[in-house]
C-alpha cells in the first residue's frame, strides 16, 4: 500500500532501511509540552453524556437484520440442510448454505480454515451452517428454527493430549497437531546436575473469554459502485477487509472496512469482527441490502474467540543460593476448532511461540528446554486476549519459583533478585537485553511501596475465631512491544493545513485503551503545536495507510514512531520557510507551542500556522507520511534462538489477599503493581490500563473459566460466567518507572497487554502464602482453594 | 399482541407511546427516542450498561417493562448535563479518567447518582458495595471509586 504513494509531491517513504532507529531517540531540546502530561481523553466528553454512538446505536436505511444458525454438536458431519420453509416465511431475505458463499468459504486472523457457513461438517457447537437475513430480528430468529439439518456426529476431542494420540479423531485433514515448535539452550543434563534442588510441577489454565462489556456487531453495505462497506467495533480493519475481498472473490480494492468506536475488545475484537464482517458482507452481497449482525450476549460466548487454554510442565533445578541452573518445559495450547491467529507466524509471532519464548520466565537461566504443542479440538477457537500467550505461562513460572523459594527457604523476593534479568543479560532464546530493562527497579520500588519486609513477617491470622489468614505474594511480568512476525510495521499520515490545524491518519483503533488521545499526544509535541490543533480520522481502509492490527501492545510505540516520521516531514517545510522569513539558520529554530522560534533569540518568532499558510501559498509541502518496522525478529525455527521481539516492558506486582480457611473463600485487600514502561506518554492512561489489567489478572486467578461439558458451554451469560466486580478489586495502586527505551517515542514502550500476566501469580502466590494450599489448575475458586488448604493440612499431618 | 398506549416522563418531557406490552423501557428509550446513553450489554439485568433513573432510583432499564413506569420520572444519562455544563459526577469521571471504553459509563454515573442522592459523602467501601450491579471491564474500577469519592466531597 502506502509504500508506492501515489501523491505527486513526491511522499518520500521512510522504509526500515533507510531509517537511522537512533534518530528518535533524541529528546527534545525543551520539556516535551504535550507528552508525559495527563491529558484528557479525546472521547471523553462523548463518552460522559452518552453521546458517542457506538454499533448498536445507529442504524442503516433499510438494513436487513442477520443472523447465524450454529451447529448442535462439537464434531458431526452434515448430512443436509433444508431451508425452504425458512425461505417462505415472510420477511425472510435470504437463507444462505455453503454454497452461498461466492468466493473462499473460510476465514481467519493468519490461516482462513474456519469454514464461513460450513458445508460437510461442523467442528465445535460456535460453528455456522446457514446464515439469515430478514426484515426483523425475530423474523429472522423463527427462520432459524425453520432450518432443518440432519447431522451425522463424529467422535470429538476435547483434550489436547488425546488430540495427538495416533488413532484420535482428525478434525482438519492434516492432523490434529497444528504446530509443534522447541526451544533448546545449554545442556540439560550438565545443568540439572549442578542443581540443589529440582522441582516438577503441572500447571492448567482453561479457557477465558474477553467479555468485554459491548456486545460484538457489524454492518455490511453495499454500495452503488460495487464496494462492499463493512463497519464494526473492530481492532484489526485491515485483516478484516483481506477477509471480506476473499470470501466475496474481490479484489481487495472493492472492500471498505471502517471501525467505529468499540466498548473494549482486549483482543477479542480482533477475530470475531473477522467472523461477522464476512457473514454480514456474504448476506448484502446476496440481498444487495445493508445486513447488520449484533451478537448476543450468549452468542458472544459461543461463537467468539477464546483465550487459550494450557496445560504446562515444568521441571526446574536450582542451586542452596537460589541461582537458576536448569529448566525444562512443555506446554500443550490448546487451539480448539480453527487456527485464528494460532500457529506460527514467522519467525516469532503465535500463541504457542509466545508462550515458548516466555516460559522461563524474566529470569538467567543457561539451560533451558521448551517444546510446545499446539493442536486442535473440538472446542471453541483460542485466540487473542490480553497477551496473547504470556498471561498462561506466567502463572506457570511464578508460582514455580515461589515454590522454589520455599523449598530453599528464601525470600521470595530474593530468588527474584538473584535471577531476574538485568541489562545484558541472555534470555531463553539467546537474547541479549541491551536496553530499557528496568525489571529491579520495579522490583525495588513495589517492595519498597507495599512493605513487603515488614508484611512478609506478619502473615497468619487475621481474627480471633481464627478462620482467616492473611498472605502476600509477589508476581514479576515481562511482555513484549511488537508481534514477532516479519511484517509488524506502522504506517501514519500527517497533514497541516494553512490555518495551523492537522489531520492525522493512522490505522490503530481506539478499544478504550486511550490510542486517541496519545497518538494525537505525539503528533502535537513533534510538530510543536496544541492538542486541540491535531484531529485523529477515524480508521477507514479507504483512507488511512495500512497499521496492522491494534494488538501486541504496539501501538504507542511503532505508530508512535511512524507519526514522529511523518511530522518531520512537514516539520522540515515548516522550519525551512520559517528559516527564510525570519532569516534564522534552520538549525536554530525550534516549533513549540504553536510557534517558531529562534533557539538563540526567542524574541524572534512567527506563529506556526502564519508559516504554514506560507507554504501552503507556495506550494510547499505540508503532508508527511511516516512508516516504522522495528528491527527485525529472529527466531531459529530448530532452537528457538534469536531476538523474538525488540523490547520488553517489565513489572512487579504484590498482592496481599485474606482466605477463608473454612470456604475456601478469597479476598484481594491491597495491591501495588510497578511497571518499567519506557515513558508515559500519558501517564493517567497508563495508570488505568495498570488498573484494568490488575483486574483482568485478578478474574483469571479466582473466578473466570468457560466452563465446558462435552463441547457445550456452560456458562453463557454474565451471571454463570464471572468477572470482577467493583467489591473484588482492590484499590490498586499502580507505580510507573521509565527506563529510557532506545527505539520507543520519547523513549516509550508498551503497556497495553502487560498488566493481567503479573496480577494472576501474585494473587495465587499470597493465597498460599495465607493458606499453605497451592492451587495450579485456575481458577481457584472456593472450592479448589478450599481443598488445596485440606491438602496442605494433610501433608503437615 | 397487546398494545397500550402511555405517557413516560423522560427528562423532564412528556412522551405519548403505543407500546407491546412485553417492550422494555431500554428498547422504547432506544429505539424509538433515540436515547442511546443507556447500552445494552446483556439484555438480561447482569452488567448495569442499561441503567436509568426512576424516581431518583437506578433500575437496569432492560429489566423494566415500559408499561410499568408510566408518568414515573425517567432520567436517562443524556438528560444529566445541563446543555454542555457537565454534571459534577461527569466532569470527576473525566478528570479523574475513570473512562476507558465508555460503555460502562452512562450506567456508572447514574448509579453513582442515585447512590449519592441518597448517601451523601459515602465510604470507599459504601460506593464499592453499590456499584456491585455495574460491570467495567476496562478500568479496574479504582478510578471509578476515586471520581465518586471526589464528587462526594466537592
Ligand atoms: S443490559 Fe441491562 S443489565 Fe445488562
Ligand atoms: S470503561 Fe469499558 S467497560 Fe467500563
Amino acid at each position: 500500500m502506502s509504500k508506492e504513494s501515489d501523491d505527486r509531491r513526491e511522499v518520500k517513504v521512510l522504509t526500515r532501511e533507510k531509517l537511522d532507529l537512533r534518530q528518535l531517540v533524541k529528546a527534545p531540546e525543551v520539556g516535551p509540552s504535550v507528552v508525559g502530561r495527563s491529558i484528557v481523553r479525546t472521547d471523553a466528553m462523548l463518552k460522559v453524556t452518552g453521546r458517542l454512538d457506538f454499533g448498536a446505536d445507529y442504524l442503516q436505511d433499510g438494513f436487513l437484520h442477520g443472523k447465524i444458525l450454529r451447529s448442535s454438536h462439537p464434531h458431526a458431519l452434515i448430512k443436509s440442510i433444508n431451508t425452504k420453509k425458512a425461505k417462505e416465511l415472510p420477511g425472510v431475505a435470504a437463507v444462505l448454505t455453503a454454497e452461498s458463499v461466492p468466493g473462499r468459504n473460510g476465514f481467519g486472523a493468519i490461516i482462513p480454515d474456519q469454514p464461513v457457513i460450513c458445508g460437510d461438517k461442523v467442528r465445535f457447537v460456535g460453528d455456522a451452517v446457514a446464515l439469515v437475513a430478514a426484515e426483523t430480528e425475530k423474523i429472522a430468529h423463527q427462520a432459524l428454527e425453520l432450518i432443518e439439518v440432519e447431522y451425522d456426529p463424529l467422535p470429538p476431542v476435547f483434550d489436547p493430549r488425546e488430540a495427538l494420540k495416533e488413532d484420535a479423531p482428525k478434525i482438519h485433514e492434516k492432523g490434529n497437531l497444528l504446530s509443534y515448535n522447541k526451544l533448546r539452550k545449554g545442556d540439560m543434563e550438565k545443568g540439572f546436575a549442578q542443581a540443589d534442588v529440582i522441582l516438577e510441577r503441572t500447571y492448567q489454565v482453561p479457557f477465558l473469554d474477553h467479555a468485554y462489556l459491548e456486545p460484538d456487531i457489524c454492518m455490511a453495505i453495499p454500495k452503488a459502485d460495487g464496494t462492499m462497506l463493512v463497519e464494526g467495533p473492530m481492532q484489526a480493519p485491515f485483516t478484516v477487509r483481506r477477509n471480506v475481498n476473499a470470501v466475496l472473490g474481490v479484489p481487495i480494492n472493492k472492500v471498505r472496512v471502517r471501525q467505529i468506536p468499540m466498548g473494549g475488545g482486549f483482543g477479542g475484537k480482533e477475530d470475531s469482527p473477522i467472523d461477522l464482517g464476512c457473514r454480514a458482507a456474504v448476506l448484502a452481497y446476496h440481498t444487495r441490502r445493508p445486513v447488520r449482525i449484533a451478537l448476543e450476549r450468549e452468542e458472544i460466548t459461543l461463537q467468539t474467540s477464546k483465550r487459550h487454554p494450557m496445560i504446562m510442565q515444568i521441571k526446574i533445578g536450582a542451586k542452596k543460593d537460589g541461582t537458576l541452573v536448569a529448566f525444562e518445559g512443555v506446554i500443550y495450547d490448546e487451539q480448539g476448532a480453527y487456527a485464528s491467529m494460532g500457529p506460527v507466524i514467522p519467525p516469532a509471532g503465535g500463541s504457542h511461540i509466545h508462550a515458548m519464548v516466555m516460559m522461563p520466565g524474566p529470569y538467567e537461566i543457561p539451560n533451558v528446554k521448551v517444546d510446545a504443542y499446539l493442536c486442535y479440538t473440538n472446542h471453541p477457537y483460542g485466540g487473542a486476549m490480553r497477551g496473547f500467550g504470556a498471561p498462561q505461562v506466567h502463572v506457570a513460572h511464578e508460582q514455580i519459583m515461589d515454590e522454589l523459594a520455599e523449598a530453599l527457604n528464601i525470600n521470595p523476593i530474593d530468588i527474584r533478585r538473584k535471577n531476574g534479568f538485568r541489562e545484558d543479560s541472555a534470555t531463553a532464546t539467546g537474547q541479549v537485553l541491551e536496553q530499557s530493562v528496568g525489571l529491579h527497579d520495579t522490583l525495588e520500588v513495589c517492595t519498597r511501596a507495599f512493605d513487603w519486609d515488614r508484611r512478609y513477617q506478619e502473615t497468619g491470622y487475621v481474627d480471633e475465631g481464627k478462620t482467616k489468614r492473611r498472605g502476600i505474594g509477589i508476581g514479576l511480568g515481562w511482555y513484549r512491544t511488537s508481534i514477532g512476525t516479519n511484517n509488524d510495521a506502522c504506517g501514519a499520515n500527517v497533514y497541516v493545513h494553512e490555518d495551523g490545524s492537522v489531520l492525522l491518519y493512522t490505522g490503530i483503533t481506539e478499544m478504550g485503551q486511550g490510542s486517541f488521545t496519545v497518538l494525537p499526544q505525539i503528533c502535537a509535541e513533534e510538530l510543536g503545536v496544541r492538542m486541540e490543533d491535531v484531529r485523529l480520522v477515524q480508521p477507514d481502509t479507504d483512507v488511512v495507510p495500512e497499521s496492522g492490527p491494534t494488538v501486541g501492545s504496539r501501538s504507542t510505540t511503532l505508530m508512535g514512531n511512524a507519526i514522529i516520521l511523518a511530522a518531520r516531514q512537514v516539520k522540515e517545510s515548516i522550519l525551512e520557510m520559517a528559516s527564510e522569513m525570519l532569516m534564522v539558520p534552520m538549525d536554530r529554530l525550534e516549533s513549540r507551542d504553536r510557534r517558531i522560534y529562534d533557539r538563540d533569540n526567542s524574541g524572534k518568532s512567527l506563529e506556526f500556522r502564519e508559516v504554514a499558510a506560507r507554504c501552503m501559498a507556495k506550494g510547499k509541502r505540508l503532508i508527511g507520511q511516516g512508516w516504522w518496522a522495528p528491527p527485525p525478529p529472529t527466531l531459529d525455527p530448530e532452537t528457538g534462538q534469536g531476538n523474538p521481539y525488540f523490547v520488553y516492558t517489565y513489572s512487579t506486582h504484590m498482592a496481599e489477599v485474606v482466605v477463608d480457611m473454612e470456604t475456601g473463600e478469597v479476598e484481594v485487600t491491597d495491591y501495588v503493581a510497578a511497571f518499567d514502561v519506557g515513558k508515559a506518554i500519558n501517564p493517567k492512561a497508563v495508570e488505568g490500563q495498570i488498573e484494568g489489567g490488575v483486574a483482568m489478572g485478578l478474574g483469571y486467578a479466582l473466578m473466570e473459566e468457560v466452563a465446558l461439558e462435552g463441547g457445550y458451554i456452560q456458562n453463557l451469560n454474565l451471571k454463570n460466567y464471572l468477572i470482577p466486580t467493583s467489591l473484588d478489586v482492590p484499590d490498586i495502586e499502580p507505580i510507573i518507572v521509565e527506563v529510557e527505551n532506545r527505539f520507543g517515542p520519547y523513549g516509550a514502550k508498551g503497556i497495553g497487554e502487560m498488566p493481567n500476566l503479573p496480577a494472576t501469580p501474585a494473587i495465587l502466590n499470597a493465597i498460599a502464602n495465607a493458606c499453605g494450599g497451592r492451587v495450579r489448575t485456575l481458577p481457584a475458586d472456593p472450592e479448589r482453594v478450599f481443598w488445596a488448604i485440606k491438602e496442605a493440612e494433610r501433608a503437615v499431618r | 399482541m397487546e398494545r397500550h398506549r402511555i405517557t413516560l416522563k423522560i427528562n423532564g418531557e412528556s412522551h405519548l407511546f403505543e407500546v407491546e406490552s412485553r417492550e422494555t423501557l431500554l428498547q422504547v428509550l432506544r429505539d424509538r427516542l433515540d436515547l442511546t446513553g443507556a447500552k445494552e450489554g446483556c439484555g438480561r439485568g447482569e452488567c448495569g450498561a442499561c441503567t436509568v433513573l426512576i424516581n431518583g432510583r437506578p433500575i437496569n432499564a432492560c429489566l423494566v417493562l415500559a408499561v410499568a413506569v408510566q408518568d414515573q420520572d425517567i432520567l436517562t444519562i443524556e438528560g444529566l448535563s445541563d446543555g454542555d455544563t457537565l454534571h459534577p459526577l461527569q466532569k470527576s469521571f473525566v478528570e479523574r479518567g475513570a473512562i476507558q471504553c465508555g460503555f460502562c459509563t452512562p450506567g456508572m454515573i447514574l448509579t453513582a447518582k442515585g447512590f449519592l442522592d441518597k448517601t451523601p459523602g459515602p465510604t470507599e467501601a459504601e460506593v464499592r458495595r453499590n456499584l456491585v450491579g455495574n460491570f467495567c471491564r476496562c478500568t479496574g474500577y479504582t478510578k471509578i471509586v476515586e471520581a465518586i469519592l471526589d464528587t462526594s466531597e466537592a
